[in-house]
Formats: structure tokens, sequence, C-alpha cells
């Protein structure tokens, strides 16, 4: 009964949502409202004399459209503090005795591939990370990439050895690391002269600002970048632990 | 050609999500859906979004995925009836 | 029909619809998450959809691009945050998960709704790997 109600539902929503796209203007035409404004062309042709950075979309979410951005480092850094304060961390200086139930059994091949393979993958993290402005990628992404690598590591060799690796006294302090970036970029803002998040200060010469204008952006991102991954990476570890003791070390 | 090759991601993209929804193992569902994810993926490529798509491969078949696993690791797997 | 040539709406929104009905009908609350997930990924596929140009490229400048024929870049920066605003609430959620399985033992929404007090029995099927 409810399955067939929720159907009818499904089906008359989607009868309305198809009447509303038959008399949308087509699809890839440069005469769209959405494509024809001004604002698109004034960013895709300013945006590397403005912002001296080659990829538009970078320049738009770090630069242009920079509150943005600091409102989605804070929504990563909410979601991780409600997870922490659901599930809990690790507690430091006691030694868990219990059976690693987080390592899949695996053999010496996939044992050897994985510690060969996580080192080049957090290489290849590094390079996205700081190639935002030049290619595709970006902070966040270099961030996702570091998650994930360190998410193999722990499948592989189980949740002791990746706490010895990124242990809590390195990844507490980091974790707000994307937020402070910002608002550390935004006040240095207001100190060279301009608004909040200016990054071309008005203050110094002109002929210094395109150098001024890129180092802030690239510690931006790489303050993205790190804060990103231990947030994912602290989220995954209070995700997998157990919750008993068995031994207390003494 | 590229009409064509959108519509085979599209069809595809339908039918993982809906031999997702309707899966009884709660693990061949997430697995299915991270395949959804790859699509989609390969979807911002085709309309020319790079960072989109690096962002999605990234974070649907490393981050979102393994969440799932290890949520579903913790708790029941089949769905009950 | 502009509906032939709009595919793409057509098949944005016929996904919203398969993952609506997910969350509506699906007792399973992680099979509910996944349903969320497909909605927010069809509403993200709508919206860079709206901003595509026949013929265009990627809004890179290199190598002498030219910037009238770039796609728009406006939607590609605002739903780059959207992805994650979504996986943030995605681990939420399923660490909200483990937490309700913890104390009820079990996932299904109607006996949640009926208040049962279940404790997860010794011998249930616990994730499956060995």
């Amino acid at each position: 009964m409810k399955r067939i109600v929720s159907l009818l539902f499904m089906a008359a929503l989607l009868g309305l949502l198809l009447y509303v796209v038959a008399y949308m203007p087509p699809m890839g035409d440069p005469e769209n409202p959405t494509n024809s404004s001004d604002v698109t062309t004034r960013y895709l042709e300013k945006a590397e004399e403005e912002t001296y950075t080659v990829n538009v979309i970078t320049g738009i979410i770090l630069n242009y459209r920079g509150y943005d951005t600091m409102g989605e480092v804070s929504v990563i850094f909410c979601a991780l503090a409600a997870v922490l304060a659901v599930l809990g961390r690790e507690k430091r200086g006691k030694i868990y005795a219990y059976a690693d139930r987080s390592r899949v059994p695996s053999s010496v091949i996939v044992r050897t591939m994985v510690a060969f393979l996580v080192p080049f993958i957090i290489l290849f993290s590094i390079y996205t990370i700081l190639h935002g402005e030049l290619s595709p990628g970006g902070g966040f992404q270099g961030g996702a990439i570091i998650g994930a690598s360190m998410i193999i590591f722990t499948t592989i060799f189980g949740l002791f050895e990746s706490s010895e690796r990124i242990p809590q006294k390195l990844r507490s302090p980091l974790e707000g690391s994307a937020f402070i970036t910002f608002f550390l970029v935004g006040v240095l803002g207001l100190v060279g002269g301009g608004n909040f998040l200016t990054y071309a200060w008005p203050n110094i010469a002109t002929d210094l600002q395109p150098a001024v204008v890129l180092w802030l952006t690239i510690l931006v991102e790489i303050g993205i970048g790190v804060g990103g991954a231990m947030v994912l990476i602290s989220i995954l570890f209070s995700m997998i632990r157990e919750e008993e003791e068995i031994a207390i070390a003494p | 050609m590229g009409t064509v090759l959108n519509l085979i991601f599209i069809v595809l993209m339908v039918a993982t999500a809906l031999l997702a929804v309707f899966a009884r193992d709660l693990l061949a569902a997430v697995i299915i859906f991270s395949v959804y994810s790859l699509i989609m993926a390969l979807m911002w490529q085709r309309l020319q979004a790079p960072d989109l798509a690096l962002t999605e491969a990234a974070v649907g078949a490393g981050v979102t995925t393994v969440l799932f696993v290890v949520a579903i690791f913790k708790t029941r797997r089949r769905e009950e009836e | 029909m502009r509906l032939l040539h709009n595919y793409q709406y057509v098949a944005a929104m016929l996904l919203f619809c398969i993952g609506l009905y997910t969350v509506i009908v699906r007792r399973n609350i992680i099979k509910k998450l996944i349903g969320l997930n497909i909605m927010e990924t069809a509403v993200f596929f709508f919206y860079i959809s709206l901003g595509y140009l026949d013929g265009g490229i990627a809004p890179i400048r290199v190598g002498g691009a030219d910037p009238s024929r770039m796609v728009n870049p406006i939607p590609q920066a605002l739903i780059l945050t959207g992805i994650v605003v979504a996986v943030s609430v995605t681990a939420l959620a399923l660490a909200l998960v483990i937490l309700l399985y913890r104390q009820y033992g079990t996932l299904d929404v109607d006996r949640l709704f009926r208040d049962e007090e279940v404790e997860p029995e010794a011998g249930t099927e616990r994730g499956g790997t060995a």
C-alpha cells in the first residue's frame, strides 16, 4: 500500500519535473541566460590578470568567491567535531590488547605492493595540491587523495600501524588548519590595507603584488589540503576503532 | 559521437542507480554505488569540468565507499525484511 | 520536442526521483543514505549541465585557449563546495548509524519507530568479512 502510493507520488513528481524541463532553454546554447551574463564573461577574461592563476576555477573559489570556501572548510570541520562528539577518539597512553579486527588478512604480494605504492600516492597528492592554480586540481582534491591513501594503508596494515604513522598529537592541531589559514590570510588582507580576504594589498608597491597574491593563494591551498586530509583521516580512525579495551598499560 | 557517448553513460548511470537501490545485500549495494560514482566522474569530464571529475573520483571511490563499508562492517550486512 | 534535446536534464530528474523513492520507501537506514547520495549527485549533474556550451572547452587558460569558447565556470565552483558538503553529511550520518546500531540493535526504521530496546545478539552476522 505504501509502495503504491509512493510510486504514484514519484510518477506525479517526475511528470511535473519533465514538464518544467521541456520548457527550459535548450542545453548548450550560447544565448542561455546562464551563459551570457556579464559576470561569466568578466570572470573568464580577467581571471588570469587579476588572480594570477591559470585555472579559472581555482581563481574563483579562492579569490573571487573566497567566502564560500571559508564556509565550506567550516562545514567540514563541524562534521569532524560532530563525529568525534558522537564516537569519541582513542585515548592516548593506553595499549589496546585486542585482536586488531581492522586488518584484512592479505598475502605478501599485496602488502609489498601497498607499502610500495603509498609514498607515490602521497607524492601525487602533494603535486595536486601545489598545482591547483596551473592545472586541474586544488586543495581539497589533494586532501581527499591523501585520505584515500591512508585508508588503503589502514586496511592492509591495521589501525595500530597507521596510528603510529600519523599519531594523534600530529592530527589534533592540524585539523582546524584550513579555517585558521583562511582567517589568517583574511586578517593579513586587513593589515595590507584592503578588505577582509583581499589578496592584492594596496599598501605595498604595485610590482610586488603578483608575488604576494601567488604566495597567499599557495598558502591557502596548502592549508585546505592538509586540513581536509587530517579531517578525513580522523573521521576514518574514529569510525574504525573498537570500543572495548582489554588491558591497560601500567 | 559525443551524443552517443553521453547517452551510453546516462543509461549506465540509471542502471547502476536502480541496481544499487534494489540490492538486498548492503555490501553489494555499496560497491554498485561506487561504480555509479565512477561513471558520474566520467560524466563530469564529458561536461568539460576536470576539477569536479578529480574531486568526484577521489571522494566517491576513495572516501564515501570506504566509510559505507566500515559502517556495514559494524552493523548488519543484509537488509531486514 | 525540446525534451529530446535536453536529455541530460531528463536524466538528472530521473536520477533525482530514483533517489527520492529510495529515501521514502526503503526501510534500512544505510539504503536511505545511498538514496540521499544519489539525489545529491543528480542535483549536481543538473546544475553543471546548465552551464554547458556546445563545443566548449574546459575553463583553464593554457596554450592560448579562447575565453569565449569556455564553458561556464561559476556552477563548477559552486558545486565543488557542494561535493565537500555532501561527503561531510554522509560521514556524520554514518557515524550516527553506528551509534544507533550500538544502542538499539537494529537499523530498520519501522522497528525503531516502535521503540523496541533490542540488544545485539552474540551470534548476529556482523559484517561478513572473514
